[in-house]
């Protein structure tokens, strides 16, 4: 990663003054949420915080909590970990129940194709956390009843960072039951959108990357 | 170039302005629309240039340095960093050995975060009353909560005043319970000479960037009394795969801020000290009470109402409060309610449904209790008549900024024959029939 790069995008925001999640001119967030939904092809996506906060907004995007048993995707460890801490079992056969994609700055070049060829009809879990910046997830899908869901957990149950403060319940059957603060930074965001927008294009076939 | 710097600065009032109409009835605001920002957190060069040297430095040791430099400052034991406040208290509680199926008393008036980190860690949150004076969790309603299954009390140092350190201490070690700190708006708050989050068996606190002292966006941090309570807790991070860490980017701010929070912090009080004389002075307004011994933090200003001193004492309470709230915004004074409903009565605590199927509620029925919002009578009566200055008083604000808002209660408070008059002939439900809000 070019140093310089990061540091022109954090003077950038940091003048701005926005560094807030739930500040309503925060334009970082709405970045990243567009660019890795063209990148991806799918229609929404959900911000975190940290890889197992997506695990945790995908699963209550598809509705499995505790007790409930899923079949999970190839997954590290830990990740297998977070699932038995949030009361979920898994099992071997069957089709997941959402995709997980690691993402490193080697892998850059070759994402948009990787999130093509994922399959369209289950959420998609990315950990964004190897891209150097502190840790951050984002769940994308093309079901807009899983985003709602998945959004709510972030933020104590309300749908709308911009709007946390002020919002009364319209769809009081999506308030999630136990509710965390999974917001991903501004200021983390701008130098994920910087390393997405910076990718290396992809080697053609045959030549070593 | 996109930047916060203010466009134009705010002139101080005219004395005799205060006699003129109010906004609300066609008449000039105290404050005009285009003046109302007010910038905060305040990002200086030298949180620019702190950045870039972070970003040459190694990740985990840019995050370890800020822990480290503020444990040293609040003066606790031991820190973990974390991703949020809830995180951190949810660390804060594991620390302490808080586990599925055991109770944590809090206040039924807190962010609502205070109560779900304790159903994080797979406990029930048995609410509480508070105090009328300090708003913070009641020492003797604490005691009343206690059973056998009572594992820790977490009260919270509500806007940034200490709760009863000494008195919930004293509950808890006469029970035999931990004692946990919420201390989310309590930067710098102290009693005495210790700094709130020192207090506990452990602490959690929000570093978000709209807190006293701000983070690069989102941030929290546990404190612990002893190293085997920190330990539990990064143990139970890494057994159950956890992530709550803490980016790079939002040490490296609060490495630099941290430097200037006590310059700010005075700014606050100095701020809050002008605002109490001139809420004492319009007899509608009283200030918030702050303990001998105390420090308030002034993460957000609560407002008594008092309508019997202005002759509407035959008018509710809560409909006055509404009247002055619309009067106070069409000034240009952006008061808030923040919080109108008890947290028991807010959905998911109302419902139960937990991690999923009611878990951990289902594990200890007797502690999942129905309330209402009456079981807390202070919280409501509280509710009733309060009004909160969040962001508006929480920056360095100027001081003409200030004498405009001294002007705006002034100018309220000198018509109640304007404050019957919104009131009318409309109702007004009580703030705890409307749907809960966040804030």
């Amino acid at each position: 990663m070019d140093r310089f790069d990061t540091a022109l995008v954090l003077t950038r925001v940091l003048t701005s003054g926005v560094v807030m999640s739930i500040e309503k001119n925060d334009r970082e967030l709405p970045g990243l949420e567009r660019q890795l939904g063209k990148l991806s092809g799918r229609s929404a996506v959900v911000l975190t915080n940290s890889v197992t906060a997506a695990v945790h907004s995908a699963l209550a995007g598809i509705g499995a909590g505790h007790g409930d048993v899923i079949t999970a995707p190839p997954v590290p460890d830990d990740i297998r970990a977070f699932l038995a801490w949030l009361g979920v079992r898994t099992r071997e056969d069957g089709e997941p129940g959402f995709t997980f994609v690691a993402v490193d700055p080697a892998d850059l070049a070759s994402l948009p194709d990787v999130l093509a060829g994922l399959p369209a009809d289950r959420p998609v879990v990315l950990d964004l956390t190897g891209l150097g910046f502190g840790p951050a997830g984002a769940v994308l899908t093309d079901d807009s009843r899983v985003q709602a869901k998945a959004e709510r957990l972030k933020i104590f149950g309300t749908f709308d960072l911009r709007t946390m403060w002020t919002q009364v319940e319209s769809e009081p059957e999506l308030v999630p039951g136990v509710q965390f603060n999974y917001r991903l930074s501004p200021l983390v965001a701008a130098c994920l959108r910087m390393s997405l927008s910076s990718r290396p294009a992809p080697q053609p076939a045959g030549e070593p990357a | 170039m996109i930047t916060d710097f203010p466009q134009f600065p705010l002139a101080l009032p005219d004395e005799k302005d205060v006699l003129a109409e109010l906004a609300a009835f066609d008449g000039t605001p105290v404050i005009p629309k285009d003046r109302r920002r007010t910038v905060f957190p305040v990002i200086t060069k030298e949180d620019v240039f702190a950045m870039l040297l972070s970003a040459k430095t190694r990740p985990e040791k840019v995050v370890a340095d800020f822990t480290e430099a503020y444990r040293d400052y609040v003066g606790a034991g031991y820190a973990l960093p974390a991703a949020s406040g809830t995180a951190s208290l949810h660390l804060a509680l594991a620390g302490v050995g808080v586990g599925p199926g055991d109770e944590v008393i809090v206040p039924a008036f807190t962010f609502i975060a205070t109560a779900q980190a304790v159903v994080a860690a797979g406990a029930i949150p048995v609410f509480a009353d508070i105090d009328p004076v300090t708003y913070c969790l009641s020492p003797e309603a604490a005691a009343a909560a206690v059973t056998e299954r009572t594992k820790a009390i977490m009260p919270v140092h509500v806007h940034g005043l200490p709760a009863d350190v000494a008195a919930l201490r004293a509950v808890a070690d006469r029970h035999g319970v931990a004692f946990v700190e919420d201390a989310s708006h309590a930067h710098s708050a102290k009693v005495g000479d210790r700094v709130c989050g020192s207090f506990g068996d452990a602490a959690g606190q929000s570093l978000m960037a709209d807190k006293n002292f701000p983070l690069g966006g989102e941030g929290g941090i546990a404190f612990f009394a002893t190293e085997e309570a920190r330990d539990r807790a990064a143990d139970y991070l890494r057994r159950n795969g956890i992530d709550y860490g803490m980016s790079w980017i939002a040490a490296s701010f609060g490495s630099s801020q941290l430097k200037r929070l006590p310059y700010y912090d005075a700014i606050r009080a100095r701020n809050a000290a002008v605002l109490d004389d001139q809420l004492r002075e319009t007899g509608l307004f009283s200030p918030p009470v702050v303990p001998e011994g105390s420090t308030h933090a002034y993460n957000m200003y609560r407002i008594g109402l008092h309508p019997e001193a202005v002759g509407l004492g035959d008018l509710p309470v809560h409909a006055v409060k509404e009247a002055v709230h619309e009067l106070l915004v069409a000034e240009g004074v952006p008061a808030r309610e923040w919080q109108n409903t008890p947290i028991p009565c807010h959905l998911p605590f109302r419902r139960r449904q937990g991690f999923g199927g009611g878990w951990p509620f289902t594990l200890n029925p007797a502690a999942a209790r129905d309330h209402e919002p009456e079981d807390f009578p202070v919280v409501t009566g509280m509710l009733a008549r309060t009004l909160v200055l969040c962001r508006e008083l929480r920056s360095p604000v100027e001081y003409e900024r200030l004498a405009r808002y001294g002007q705006a209660f002034a100018k309220i408070a000198r018509r109640p024959d304007a404050i019957r008059k919104v009131i009318g002939d409309r109702t007004f439900p009580l703030p705890w029939d409307k749907a809960a809000r966040l804030g």
